[in-house]
């Protein structure tokens, strides 16, 4: 009894290490982003000096204090001024957020853009993936095995066979800096993998539901709105968000596409940001490395069964 | 049913009929995936055996640009070189932490613990990949970063048991003029090594998650068997763990060696392939011949190598490496 509790407490110790060691990065880029650069130069593993300073200088607010302060502009560059402490206090607030006021500025068109793209390819993939294989699925006509081996095959070309190929295309058809350009081979590259998960669920369905509704006249829009679709909406929320997470971290297609950078979305946006003349302006890049995680966490916190079923339920079996 | 069979004879058959509304319904689907993929697939075999730009004339040249690639490139056999040494180290790293962890975890004795662990090693995956990157090379690789200011804590000049130990001043700072901090990116002694510890202690949520599934897929009977002959510890480990999670290995390993043989975002972000070609792999190149250099059919002719060897590697893998089902079918 008494050893068992140890091994479980020497389980526990090593798998907080692991955990500790893959956070800490993020620990110290959180940190560092309410950080100026020259404070983080003076001493990286410190913490925000607004923070301390602010505190103070909170209780001489409350205790109604009329004393002067020194308070260093960060927005100003080299500026410093004498204030009260109501004021004092403003400007320490707004030291302390000036990495995510200036990383938003930037971020806000970018995020508008990924949520553009993101929820249009997931709705447009999880739509022609559903169709697709209810097709295959549940009729046999001729050329329907060419079709799916057709669709699946694709399966086996490589991004970086396709990538200079595809670039030439798009740049043929005039989509180049669009949304078009990163939805059009989004939708027909991600319809693959959701048709082969939609059709391996919709093989296992019944088919005297689609026997007895046929025969009461119902045609492919009744079987697909009526039947299929509420049957399967634990398996549409998983295509939707192992799509959502695939589309939200490509990085080099929106980077490659959008020449003129109107379209950037997050990952290609963010790149551009620490190579552009916020590359040594840490705080801020911290702070929009910190603001681009926000919409998956909160995705991650409210669909975390459907994703973790995504990623276990075999459907990544090679 | 006679009369609707005379008044629907003919060549609009139901039939028929029905097999056209079928392949209505896939027209679309099947002709973006002809458009933005076949296409482009074709086009890259095409386009290897031309020479041009963007835009511009193109010049039919036959197999030159393979012949190119293959033995004129200067750059070719380094950047394999780093191939083969990332897609190695990855494999190791990603077949051993992960499922490490994963066992550990698994050993715990309260469900509630699991579950928890589980989620928050998945966590990390929030942050965008090019975050990641760009987090390791500007905070943690940086001139100022994390890695050298940790160093500097360690200073040799300022702490005495290097010296104690009898090695002298003159004798550490002739191998490291500066002390031990470096620009961990731009040496070309560290870049590689920088280049594929992005990421340690390498134990992604995603790995975790599917060796996980594994181990919870062996039989109790297995597990009991094992106990009562005495097999515990790192032997159940060795003997029984790892050959009853084979298939989610296979998995893994096949991922691994297609990701690393083709990915090269990361080295985009981190290096650029620099300093010099220390750290180019042949994606990166044919990246640069395409968009830098504008050598279009050159980089179809590259892509089309890495298709092959893709496809070969992975085609070994499954006629070579047996999964658990395989396995237990041989006995």
């Amino acid at each position: 009894m008494r050893k068992n509790r140890v091994r479980e407490i020497i389980l526990h110790v090593i798998i907080l290490t692991f955990t500790f060691m893959i956070l800490v990065p993020f620990f110290f880029a959180l940190n560092n982003s309410f950080r100026s650069n020259s404070e983080m130069y003076r001493s990286f593993f410190g913490f925000p000096a607004e923070i301390s300073s602010a505190v103070s200088m909170g209780w001489a607010v409350l205790g109604g204090s009329e004393e002067q302060y020194v308070v260093y502009d960060w927005d100003q560059e080299s500026e410093e001024r004498v204030v009260g402490a109501r004021e004092a206090l403003h400007q320490h607030f707004m030291n302390f957020t000036r990495g995510y006021r200036l990383a938003w500025d930037t971020l806000r068109e970018y995020m508008i853009n990924t949520l553009i793209v993101v929820s249009a390819t997931a709705t447009g993939v999880v739509l022609m993936g559903s169709v697709t294989a209810y097709i295959l699925s549940r009729y046999r006509f001729p050329g329907s095995r060419f079709f799916y081996y057709m669709i699946i095959s694709t399966m086996m070309f490589p991004a970086v066979l396709t990538l200079v190929p595809s670039f030439m295309l798009v740049r043929e058809l005039g989509l180049l800096n669009s949304y078009w350009a990163m939805l059009f081979p989004y939708i027909a590259g991600g319809q693959v993998f959701a048709m082969f998960i939609f059709k391996g669920f919709f093989d296992g369905l019944p088919e005297e539901l689609f026997e007895s509704a046929r025969i009461d006249g119902a045609g492919h829009v009744q079987l697909y709105v009526n039947i299929v679709v509420p049957l399967s909406k634990p398996i549409i929320s998983v295509v939707l968000i192992m799509n959502v997470f695939a589309t939200w971290n490509n990085f080099l297609w929106p980077f490659v596409v959008n020449t003129e950078g109107e379209y950037h979305v997050l990952a290609s946006g963010l790149y551009v940001m620490a190579t552009s003349h916020f590359a040594q302006n840490f705080s801020t890049l911290f702070a929009s490395y910190m603001v681009s995680s926000i919409p998956l966490l909160i995705l991650f916190t409210y669909a975390t069964k459907p994703f973790i079923q995504g990623v276990t339920s075999g459907a990544f079996k090679a | 049913m006679s009369a609707d069979a005379n008044v629907e004879r003919g060549y609009f058959t139901p039939r028929f009929k029905f097999n056209l509304s079928c392949y209505l319904i896939l027209l679309l689907p099947v002709g973006m995936l002809t458009l933005f993929i076949y296409v482009p697939v074709m086009w890259a075999f095409t386009g290897s055996l031309f020479e041009f730009e963007i835009g511009g004339d193109s010049q039919f040249v036959g197999f030159a640009n393979y012949y190119e690639f293959l033995f004129l490139d200067p750059t070719t056999i380094p950047s394999l070189m780093n191939m083969l040494f990332i897609t190695f180290f990855m494999v190791c790293v990603r077949l051993s932490f992960p499922l490490v962890v994963a066992k550990l975890i698994y050993s715990l004795t309260k469900e509630k613990y699991r579950y928890v662990y589980r989620i928050v090693f998945l966590i990390p995956i929030v942050v965008p990949g090019v975050a990641v990157q760009l987090i390791w090379a500007g905070m943690i690789y940086n001139d100022r970063g994390m890695l050298n200011e940790f160093l500097r804590l360690f200073d040799f000049t300022e702490v005495g048991f290097l010296l104690a130990l009898g090695f002298t001043e003159e004798f550490l700072r002739s191998i490291s003029p500066s002390g031990w901090t470096m620009g961990w990116l731009s040496d070309p002694r560290t870049a590689l090594i920088a280049v594929v510890f992005v990421g340690f202690p390498f134990v992604g949520g995603f790995e975790v998650l599917i060796y996980y599934a594994g181990l919870t897929g062996i039989p109790e009977s297995v597990n009991e068997a094992a106990e009562l002959e005495g097999c515990t510890g790192l032997k159940k480990f060795f003997l029984i763990d790892i050959p009853m999670v084979m298939s989610q290995l296979k998995l893994i390993l096949i991922l691994t060696i297609i990701m690393s043989v083709q990915g090269f975002e990361n080295l985009l972000i981190l290096t650029r392939g620099g300093p010099g070609f220390e750290t180019t792999v042949p994606g990166l190149w044919m990246y640069f011949n395409a968009f830098s250099f504008q050598r279009m059919g050159y980089a179809c002719a590259i892509g089309v190598c890495l298709f092959i060897l893709i496809f070969t590697l992975t085609f070994l893998n499954f006629r070579y490496f047996k999964s658990t089902e395989e396995l237990e079918g041989k006995r």
